[in-house]
């Protein structure tokens, strides 16, 4: 995944926000990557643009040699269907359904059978720990397991890439460390993850890579088992 | 995401705001009741007519009429409905029987009781057509030559009569007037010689060589003669009394044109009363002058001229080619079926107008389904954002809210349907307790036919995915970064 000037302006007014400026950067197959900053340095907008949600000012993102910008609406739906997974900080769990229903809903969207849903879902949270807590809907659950349900409905679909937001910025301690361990396993086992966050010590301690922003723009590039990880 | 999970996730997405959703159904249903209400008392009242024109048989009754003789070509204008044109007619392709109308006024006396009304004589075979079937008491005439006869319950209503079984094998004194050219003629030629004395002795011998004298003079005679000739015509009538017995009740109903007279007999048996010239009617008179043709008097009329004469067409006749030949014969024609079309057309725009009233309704409900909708959207955004993150496209999303106002135009015309039907129902038992009370025939004034209940539901979920389609597409624009962002 290769990002070329790849440019996110907004207009505010007068005024032009420049969310992503002129970003440059690859992303390694099988790599867990941070990309760290502080409030509103671009770091959301560059996920969002990366997983086809947002559309670039200009520049372009290439994903296996395919410009996102040269899908049509339905093709950039289908590869957010297929191969992107997303875990948002807010967990953005359905709040009506269950936890098993909210990770089958990632599955409509595939052409896979209602079956097969179930199943598929089922799996997904048993591996994550959550079987007895498949038929309880999100606020019957505790911020850990709400996220763990939102990672599980991102990998359901077996994603080539996860984007997380700010996966742990909603939870204590305890429950942050189990995620980002569940995250480092999960990259272990050859998924490419991309994680932004703020804390510099998650992104210390797990990615093996991370990209730091500031207004926009990239400004560090380093491994993250570095002795500052290019982040202090 | 397919249509089934979309009917699902829909489902369970106004399962989960009841209140709202039933509220907004609730619009959808009265306004379904109301146009299925409305359009059901159309389409009971076009059942009806239907119903009485297929239990007539008037669907495959023509009645044909002698030509005005204004402004028509001379052939035409000089066609005549008599026993000769009732045989062309009756060889018209499709053409079952012709039979004329052949009605006189009587003076009936039955059961210690005499009334002034009139009758008619109908062929045998006529009899048996579904326009005379209409039996409530006894049975039709089956056979030519008897005394038998047919009275309506209308005379019986007349004759204060009320249950038709009652007069069944009762004798029934018929009574014609009869005239006679004859009995005018007399009275033309009353006093003979005495009469042609005073004419004589009232002539100037002198002025008879003068044009205008000679002018007046026949002037006066022939005024004279016409005078006599009239009040012998009018003033010696003849008497004819016959006994018959009723051997039937008809409903007397009255189709249009064709009216059923009070009492009906079989011809042969009428010609007893009318053979001897014209009955009752003076403008028969004058219609046989104006024709040229004067019943010979004794053979039942072999020339006689008939207003009107009526068509028994084989089932599934088309009217137009019956139309065609009867025109080309000479006359006018009025086909039942023609004027059923009309009355269908009627039926159409009043259905029409029915419709639209119903439809006013239905759009007024329509704005509740878009508050619903919007509302649903501002409570979802978030929701569409997740969709969205997990590759749900535009479409889906479009389609998901469509479904949902689909579903509520459903539930709404589905329930909207019964209940109207049931709005119906409780308006005829009114209507029929109302018509009891008033002697008025019981009749079913709605009607529910398929194609009301398939137009309602159409209606219903077309109108609700139009009102649907505004919040639909607003939600298919929502932006997923900042539906993710929103509370």
């Amino acid at each position: 995944m290769q990002t070329v000037d790849l440019c996110r302006y907004y207009q505010r007014g007068t005024h032009e926000v420049r969310a992503v400026d002129r970003v440059t950067v690859g992303f390694e197959r099988a790599d867990f990557t941070a990309v760290v900053g502080a409030s509103g340095s671009g770091k959301s907008t560059l996920l969002n643009l990366l997983a086809g949600l947002d559309t670039p000012t200009s520049g372009h993102i290439a994903v296996g040699g395919v410009r996102l910008s040269s899908l049509t609406r339905r093709e950039l739906a289908a590869y957010r269907a297929k191969r992107v997974g997303m875990v948002f900080q807010s967990f953005n769990l359905v709040s009506h359904y269950t936890a098993l229903e909210n990770v089958a809903l990632a599955l409509y969207f595939n052409d896979t059978s209602p079956r097969e849903r179930q199943i598929r879902a089922s799996a997904i949270l048993e591996r994550l720990a959550l079987a007895d807590r498949m038929g309880h809907r999100p606020h019957d659950l505790s911020g850990g397991e709400q996220q763990r349900v939102a990672i599980a409905r991102a990998l359901v679909k077996k994603p080539d890439v996860i984007f997380a937001d700010e996966p742990t910025g909603n939870l204590d301690q305890e429950n942050a460390e189990q995620i980002l361990g569940l995250l480092s396993e999960l990259n272990r086992d050859g998924l490419t993850i991309i994680m932004v966050t703020h804390n510099i010590d998650v992104a210390r301690r797990y990615p093996r890579r991370v990209v730091r922003m500031d207004y926009g723009a990239v400004v560090a590039d380093t491994s993250g088992n570095s002795p500052d990880g290019g982040v202090a | 995401m397919t249509f089934r999970d979309c009917i699902a996730t829909s489902t369970g997405n106004l399962w989960r705001m009841k209140l709202r959703a039933s509220l907004t159904v609730s619009g959808v249903v009265i306004a379904i009741a109301a146009f299925v209400s409305m359009l059901s008392f159309g389409a009971g009242m076009q059942k009806m007519v239907a119903d009485q024109f297929e239990k007539f048989g008037l669907f495959s009754t023509t009645l044909v009429y002698p030509p005005r003789g204004e402004g028509e070509a001379d052939s035409v204008a000089h066609a005549v409905l008599d026993d000769a044109a009732i045989v062309a007619l009756s060889q018209i392709p499709g053409v079952k029987l012709a039979y004329p109308l052949d009605a006189f006024d009587v003076t009936a006396a039955i059961a210690d009781t005499t009334i002034r009304t009139e009758a008619q004589a109908l062929p045998t075979e006529a009899l048996g057509t579904k326009l005379y079937s209409d039996i409530v008491a006894g049975s039709t005439l089956t056979t030519t030559g008897t005394d038998g006869a047919l009275v309506t319950e209308d005379l019986l209503e007349r004759l204060g009569i009320g249950d038709p079984d009652s007069v069944l094998g009762l004798s029934l004194v018929v009574s014609v007037e009869q005239t006679t050219i004859d009995s005018g003629l007399v009275y033309v030629f009353r006093g003979g010689i005495g009469r042609m004395r005073q004419l004589l002795a009232g002539l100037t011998l002198d002025s008879l060589n003068r044009p205008e004298y000679v002018r007046r003079k026949v002037g006066q005679v022939a005024s004279d003669a016409m005078a006599r000739f009239l009040n012998g015509f009018l003033s010696a009538r003849a008497v004819v009394s016959d006994t018959l017995v009723v051997r039937g009740v008809l409903r007397g109903q009255s189709h249009g044109r064709a009216r059923i007279r009070p009492i009906v007999a079989p011809t042969a048996t009428a010609l007893r009363f009318n053979a001897g010239g014209f009955v009752g009617n003076p403008t028969d008179l004058f219609a046989a002058l104006q024709t040229g043709m004067f019943p010979s008097g004794g053979d039942g009329g072999t020339q006689r001229s008939y207003p009107r004469v009526t068509l028994d067409l084989e089932t599934n006749t088309p009217y137009q080619p019956i139309r065609d030949s009867v025109e080309a014969l000479g006359f006018r024609v009025f086909s039942y079926a023609e004027e059923f079309d009309e009355i269908r057309e009627f039926f159409f725009y009043f259905n029409m107008v029915l419709g639209v009233i119903g439809l006013i309704a239905l759009i007024t409900a329509s704005l509740g389904i878009v508050n619903t909708m919007v509302m649903s959207i501002v409570e979802r955004t978030r929701e569409i954002g997740v969709l969205k993150s997990l590759g749900a496209d535009d479409r889906d999303i479009r389609r998901l809210f469509l479904v949902e106002s689909g579903l509520i135009g459903a539930v709404g015309a589905s329930a909207g349907i019964v209940f109207g039907w049931l709005i119906t129902r409780l308006a005829s038992v009114i209507a029929r307790s109302v018509m009891e009370s008033r002697g008025v025939p019981e009749m079913e004034l709605f009607a529910l036919p398929l194609w009301l209940i398939g137009t309602a539901l159409v209606f219903g979920i077309v109108v609700s995915l139009i009102a649907g389609s505004y919040p639909a597409a607003r939600a298919a624009r929502v932006d997923p970064v900042r539906a993710l962002r929103a509370e």
